[in-house]
């Protein structure tokens, strides 16, 4: 990692890390000055990017911005599914799961590989027919699939202006939207080529922008950091909580349990038993 | 020496170091890096010195200022407050009796 | 409106962006008129035309496949079935007569002795009936390499079948080899009446078709309520 790109990382970290960005210049300037006097290589004399981001977070005392200790009362149910029977062949993949998700909260769908996550997720947003049971919607909708939902010959501004002119958005207005939400995933597709060349991360932070894009009611996000490394997913997280705050409703599907601490439903779909448990 | 000790020594006592160069003048990262290996610490690196330079800012220990250095560009230069010094000289008696202790037993294993 | 214009706005970039196949339908129908361009002019525009109706269809094909993953979502936000499908279908029209265009100008300045306006109607046709039938066929076929074989084999048997015998007729371009008899040979208006039928009735069935099917892969599912 040369010192330019680690100094760009460095400034990312410590934003994502609350550090006040005035503070963050001074830091990043400090050690650019450092890293020439001495002439050592960032990695020699700091380390990586975001263990050192940790240390100067723990010496300013900042609090660093994880989950937001928010707990207002729930809004009215937004998305409720009931008794989702569904069988792919003769294997019952779901077996009669209850869903119920309010305005401002997030939802967790767990559970092994090719236990319905993804099943499920279909199913509430209507791409898939359960064989039995029934999903009520209160609001929009907006989808973000595991993979594909992109057009690989198109580049990200005109993926929004697309998805926007479905939610009536302009084309301007549309494009500044997505791509401020892209900001926020510390991605800037403005100059961005062809989503046939976009990293499998980055086509994943593309997917999420336009779920995001028209500020649907109900978002739902079929394990979209796939590819993300550790920053971009931090990002991520926060996006999430910033979504819950503006009072939607978010259901995840995830396999990993780091942040269930961080949710407010967890829906477990390991094999033949379904437990929905108040975090 | 074993480096894992030198760290654990170094965690105790850093600050107080870094506060007793700059009780003699006002300097910036670098610079205090090299006073601390002249003095015989050992090597400081960046990630280390600078979280502790911005501990002892907030609890007003120093304060720090940018300016143009006699050469090179801006750096960010650290001068000791009133307050940090006088927290260096308490402490510093404190290290006196602390390390009175430890050299005592220490010596009696050289001594053996 | 917006709705519409904009999948078609989107739908052309997205084929003028493969350049490879871009190159490779364009220059397709050259190569059959040139390839009896020598002995047999007649025969040179029946396969010029039904080299414009493969490379429509094999972009409608294409176009259809690439949409596959992203029209459900974007039926999700906000699109009806009937946006995405007038958006495609009117980028592809645009497109086959844009394509016909400078092959209707070569016939006319390359052969005198044939009727210029039975053979533009021979390529309007043929650009009614190809767009939608690709569409059709993307719909049909898992990929892309399954349609274009498909494809293959329609436009072979449509070269190689006797016109006159009854199945030829159920092939989609077989109006196109009608009317060309018409336009190169002078024969009745009885051969122009068969093809302007076929034709027309071809282009409305494989519209309604392609729709059809576009409407039950994106359509509402009934397990879904939405509440007021």
């Amino acid at each position: 990692m040369n010192t330019d790109a680690w100094l760009h990382a460095l400034d990312g970290e410590l934003r994502r890390r609350g550090i006040d960005p005035a503070l963050a210049r001074h830091v990043v300037a400090e050690a650019a000055v450092h890293l020439r006097d001495s002439r050592q290589a960032p990695l020699a004399a700091f380390g990586p990017p975001d263990a050192y981001a940790a240390a100067v977070a723990e010496s300013v005392g900042s609090p660093v911005r994880s989950a937001p200790h928010r707990r207002s009362a729930p809004g009215p149910v937004r998305l409720e599914a009931r008794g989702i029977v569904k069988r792919h062949r003769r294997r019952t993949v779901l077996s009669g799961v209850d869903l119920t998700v309010r305005a401002g909260e997030i939802a967790a769908v767990v559970g092994a590989n090719g236990c319905g996550k993804s099943t499920l997720l279909r199913i509430c947003a209507g791409l898939e027919s359960p064989d039995r049971g029934e999903v009520r919607l209160r609001g929009t909708l907006g989808f973000c699939p595991q993979d594909g939902g992109t057009s690989d010959f198109l580049v990200p501004d005109e993926h929004f202006a697309l998805v926007g002119a479905g939610r009536g958005m302009r084309r301007g207005a549309a494009v500044r939207a997505g791509r401020a939400y892209a900001a926020a995933l510390d991605w800037d597709p403005a100059g961005a080529g062809q989503a046939r060349f976009l990293s499998g991360g980055t086509r994943q932070k593309l997917n999420l922008v336009m779920a995001g894009l028209g500020d649907p009611d109900v978002l739902l996000l079929d394990e979209p950091y796939q590819g993300f490394d550790r920053g971009s997913y931090v990002d991520f997280w926060r996006q999430l909580w910033a979504w819950r705050d503006a009072g939607k409703t978010i259901v995840v599907v995830t396999h990993l349990l780091d942040q269930l601490d961080r949710v407010d439903t967890v829906l477990d779909l390991t094999p033949a038993r379904t437990t929905e448990a108040r975090a | 020496m074993d480096h894992e000790r030198r760290g654990q020594w170094l965690r105790g006592v850093l600050d107080l170091c870094v506060l007793a160069v700059l009780l003699r003048r006002e300097s910036y990262g670098y610079e205090l890096a090299q006073s601390l290996d002249a003095a015989g610490l050992g090597p400081i690196r960046g990630g280390t010195l600078y979280p502790v330079l911005l501990r002892l800012q907030r609890t007003g220990m120093v304060t720090a200022q940018w300016r143009e250095g006699e050469s090179g560009p801006a750096r960010k230069y650290y001068r000791i407050t009133e307050a940090g010094g006088e927290m260096l000289r308490r402490t510093a008696a404190d290290w006196e009796t602390f390390t009175r202790g430890v050299d005592t037993l220490l010596r009696e294993v050289a001594t053996r | 409106m917006i709705k519409v214009l904009t999948v078609a706005e989107m739908t052309v970039r997205e084929i003028l962006r493969r350049r490879a196949v871009l190159v490779i339908i364009l220059m397709l129908p050259l190569a059959f008129y040139l390839s009896r361009r020598g002995d047999h002019l007649g025969q040179s525009i029946r396969f010029v035309c039904l080299g414009l109706g493969w490379a429509l269809s094999t972009a409608a094909l294409f176009s259809g496949s690439a949409a596959r993953g992203l029209e459900p979502r974007l039926r999700l936000s906000g699109y009806g079935t009937g946006h995405l499908y007038a958006g495609r279908l009117a980028a592809l029209w645009t497109l086959g007569l844009v394509l016909s265009a400078p092959y209707f100008l070569l016939i006319r300045v390359d052969a005198d002795r044939v009727e210029h306006g039975a053979i533009a109607l021979i390529m309007l046709l043929t650009v009614a009936v190809a767009a939608p039938f690709g569409l059709v066929l993307s719909v049909l076929v898992p990929r892309e390499l399954e349609g274009t074989l498909l494809l293959l084999t329609v436009v072979g048997l449509q070269m190689m079948m006797d016109p006159a015998g009854s199945a030829a007729r159920l092939l989609p371009f077989w109006f196109s080899r009608e009317i060309a008899t018409y336009a190169v040979d002078h024969t009745d208006g009885g051969y122009l009446a068969r093809g302007l039928t076929h034709g027309t009735v071809c282009a409305l069935a494989l519209t309604v078709l392609a729709m059809t099917l576009a409407s039950i892969r994106l359509r509402r599912r009934p397990h879904l309520r939405p509440v007021t």
